[in-house]
């Protein structure tokens, strides 16, 4: 019947976005204290579902991205001491899952608190612990021979609260290819925040779902509904789907999202204004499409038009143009 | 599934049995020796000018290099082998070269009566129908942007098979039904390439111009003289490439050599594949302005304006592309005018703008972005704090060095462990080669 599947949760572990998130002045506050219960029962409702089902989850912190939990390395089984009244592998995951999330939010000082979110590494160490749970291979001596006929559908879940990052646009987009090759789905929860254009693109172009959570005190509801069915099983139900997908991409120069860009034609380079050289592959431009591109976009774009000039020195390409 | 990982390269410059040992035992046991044995005679054919023959260089013990493990077993120095090959790719050059990424190729298919030659299981003719598929489809996966035309050779005369196009459905029905492209006659590699030549002559200077033949005859018969459809070729910077199933002809390496293309002559099905499969990377352009000095700008570049679109989905409110005028909910919006279109990558018929999707430009970025390669940790050293398991997926590392034997000069780990220049964080070697193969991006740095 249905298959075993695996899900990757990446939980968006950014403590100033989540004090954002649990202010009273929002429409419906979400504490980060009632989002991790409502995750936590939302990951032992994919255990209890099948016995073989399997799970990962992995913390994006500002910084740095860590591995929180998965079912093939089963922690060290030191707290012994577990409570009689709970089933056994949901404490082990709840308690892991929390420790291990305390112990990392104990390491960050002041000063990381405001690095940029680790979601990319987190989406990275997904796809690498994915790539190794369904391509077992023979170089680890490990005795455990699986049959691919019973290897899990894997999926990756992302709960954000963090706005886009338009530094990490490439590594992004690099990840979603190699989710669509290893055939994996990327559903995508906005907890918080405004939509995020480079996460519509992952669940867009990986066949997965994108939801926008308005009522954020129903968020177990929204991940039961619309994230628990196995992709099989989404066929036949009615998951919400996106209403735009947004194509913008972000511009190489001053990380920009923007939707009409100018670009390089011999390595695809995006930029926000007409450059005189390509920063990443030093192609020089014509003068002369320099100046009718100038000109065509001068009249409507007259401020972002001077702007773009004074900030051309700064981009990296300039300074060694001379070469 | 990555897509390149049964496509193992060849080494044109080893002499040693490592690639045929792994590559002879996925085919079957009886065409072992036949298959080394024509590899060595070929590999001296195509390599005459620089090399001496196989049979006149010093003789690889290539058995040696093969140790059981204390068990007797050869499979940990099977696994070994596997891993190094796997591991040699990864060593290429990863600084970034500037690669041209909107590519026209035309594939020019023998259909002369030579392909019917059954050297090549089933035939030579099957077999190219079926690796050309397979190469449509990665070639389309590798440069999105790029178009593909075909073109048979057949009774002496240039046929075409599919217009320029950028859809690979477009291109793979072409050549769906063999019935329709049944080999006769003798092919004329003259009639061919012009008609090649012709169909690409209207293309925009700033994009690549490729010729990919598929050569099973060892004749041509030409109206004229091929080797002015040759100088035409190099005028217009069209770089031809051959891969010849039956031996090499002096005028097929000719044209490769001249335009800056590959040649080379399928020793057997597997080579034949490696060979074409080598043609779907970028090719690194021929840089003209940094000889010429900094002064001089290269007339092949230049800045395209292009729009992103946003897409509506099928649920939305109906109304009318400008495309086709017909009443759709789906679609994308142009981002300067607002007009609808049905399809992208396209040019907005109001404004004029092109339209294409960020996707298809982001794919590829990691040609432009590689990741730099993980250096192999040779010893543990003390002191110096070492992860036990891998940062990317959590695989803890043994301690002991497992190879048993040192492999060091390849770049291989004996610990299999191998660490990013920047972030300092340690990979095991599945998680190395997925990530430089796969994802581009290191999960260590982000970037």
């Amino acid at each position: 019947m249905d298959k075993s599947s695996h899900i990757s949760v990446v939980l968006d572990l950014s403590p100033s976005q989540w004090h954002l998130s649990s202010l009273p002045h929002n429409p419906y506050p979400l504490s980060f204290k009632s989002f991790l219960s409502q995750v936590l029962a939302f990951l032992n409702l994919h255990i209890a579902s099948k016995h073989e089902n399997t799970l990962a989850v992995f913390g994006a912190f500002p910084g740095k991205s860590v591995m929180l939990y998965s079912s093939s390395n089963p922690a060290s089984d030191s707290s012994d001491s577990g409570n009689p009244n709970i089933y056994r592998p949901f404490e082990i995951v709840d308690s892991r899952v929390v420790t291990r999330i305390e112990e990392e939010l104990e390491l960050i000082d002041d000063k990381e608190e405001e690095a940029p979110i680790g979601l990319v590494g987190a989406l990275t160490k997904a796809l690498c612990y994915i790539n190794r749970i369904t391509h077992p291979t023979t170089s680890t001596q490990s005795t455990i021979v699986e049959d691919p006929a019973i290897l899990p559908d894997p999926r990756i879940l992302i709960l954000s609260v963090s706005p886009d990052l338009s530094t990490s646009y490439i590594p992004i987009m690099n990840s979603i290819f190699s989710a669509q090759k290893l055939k994996v789905i990327i559903d995508v929860c906005k907890v918080y925040g405004p939509n995020t254009v480079f996460l519509e693109q992952a669940a867009h172009l990986t066949g997965g779902s994108y939801v926008y959570l308005e009522r954020r005190d129903a968020l177990l509801q929204h991940l039961v509904m619309s994230h628990l069915p196995s992709p099989a099983l989404r066929k036949l139900m009615a998951v919400p789907t996106q209403e735009k997908i947004d194509f913008r991409a972000a511009c190489f120069c001053h990380k920009n999202i923007i939707d009409v860009g100018f670009v390089c034609s011999v390595c695809l380079s995006i930029f926000c204004a007409p450059v005189p050289v390509c920063s990443t592959c030093r192609t020089k431009f014509p003068i002369k499409t320099l100046q009718r591109l100038n000109a065509s976009r001068a009249p409507a774009l007259r401020p972002v038009n001077g702007a773009a000039k004074t900030s051309a020195p700064s981009t990296p390409s300039l300074p060694s143009t001379p070469r | 599934m990555p897509p390149r990982k049964d496509n193992e390269y060849i080494d044109a410059d080893s002499d040693s049995d490592v690639d045929i040992l792994d590559e002879s035992g996925n085919r079957g046991r009886k065409s072992k020796g036949k298959a080394i044995d024509r590899r060595r005679k070929d590999k001296g054919k195509g390599k005459s000018s620089e090399q001496p023959y196989a049979w006149e260089a010093s003789y690889a013990r290539s058995w040696d290099t093969v140790q059981e493990d204390e068990a007797g077993s050869l499979t940990t120095a099977v696994a070994d082998l596997l891993a190094r090959n796997r591991r040699r790719r990864l060593l290429a050059p990863a600084n970034a070269i500037r690669r041209t990424i909107i590519r026209h190729l035309i594939i020019i298919l023998d259909l002369s009566l030579s392909m019917m030659d059954r050297d090549m299981r089933p035939t030579r003719f099957d077999l190219s129908l079926e690796y050309a598929r397979e190469f449509i489809v990665e070639w389309f996966d590798q440069n999105p942007l790029g178009q593909i035309g075909l073109v048979g050779m057949r009774a002496g005369l240039g046929e075409r098979l599919s217009e320029m196009s950028g859809n690979s459905q477009d291109v793979l029905k072409a050549i769906s039904e063999r019935h329709k492209l049944e080999p006769a006659g003798e092919p004329s590699l003259q009639n061919a390439v012009e008609m090649a030549r012709g169909s690409m002559g209207h293309l925009p200077t700033h994009s690549s111009r490729e010729i990919l033949i598929i050569f099973g005859s060892l004749t041509t018969v030409d109206p004229g003289n091929i080797h002015d459809t040759l100088e035409a070729c190099i005028r217009d910077r069209i770089r031809v490439s051959v891969v010849a199933l039956a031996a090499e002809m002096k005028v097929c390496r000719d044209f490769c050599d001249k335009t800056g293309g590959q040649f080379g002559v399928a020793m057997n099905e597997g080579h034949f594949k490696d060979l074409l499969f080598e043609l779907i990377p970028p090719p690194a352009q021929r840089v003209l302005s940094r000889a010429a000095g900094a002064g001089a700008t290269n007339p092949a570049a230049d800045l395209m304006v292009m729009g992103f679109p946003v897409r509506l989905p099928d649920t939305s409110l109906p109304a009318l592309c400008v495309c086709h005028s017909e009443l759709k909910s789906e679609g994308f919006l142009c981002p300067r005018c607002s007009a609808k279109v049905c399809d992208v990558p396209t040019d907005c018929d109001i404004c004029g703008l092109m339209i294409v999707s960020s996707p298809h430009l982001a794919r590829s970025y990691h040609h432009l972005f590689p990741v730099k390669p993980y250096q192999a940790i040779i010893s543990l050293e003390e002191g110096s704090a070492f992860a036990k398991s891998c940062h990317a997926c959590a695989r803890s590392f043994p301690d002991a060095p497992t190879s048993t034997f040192t492999a060091t000069a390849e770049g291989m780990s004996p610990l299999g462990r191998y660490r990013c220049p920047d972030c300092h964080h340690d990979f095991c070697t599945e998680c190395d080669v997925f990530v430089h193969d796969v994802v581009h991006c290191c999960p260590g740095c982000g970037k």
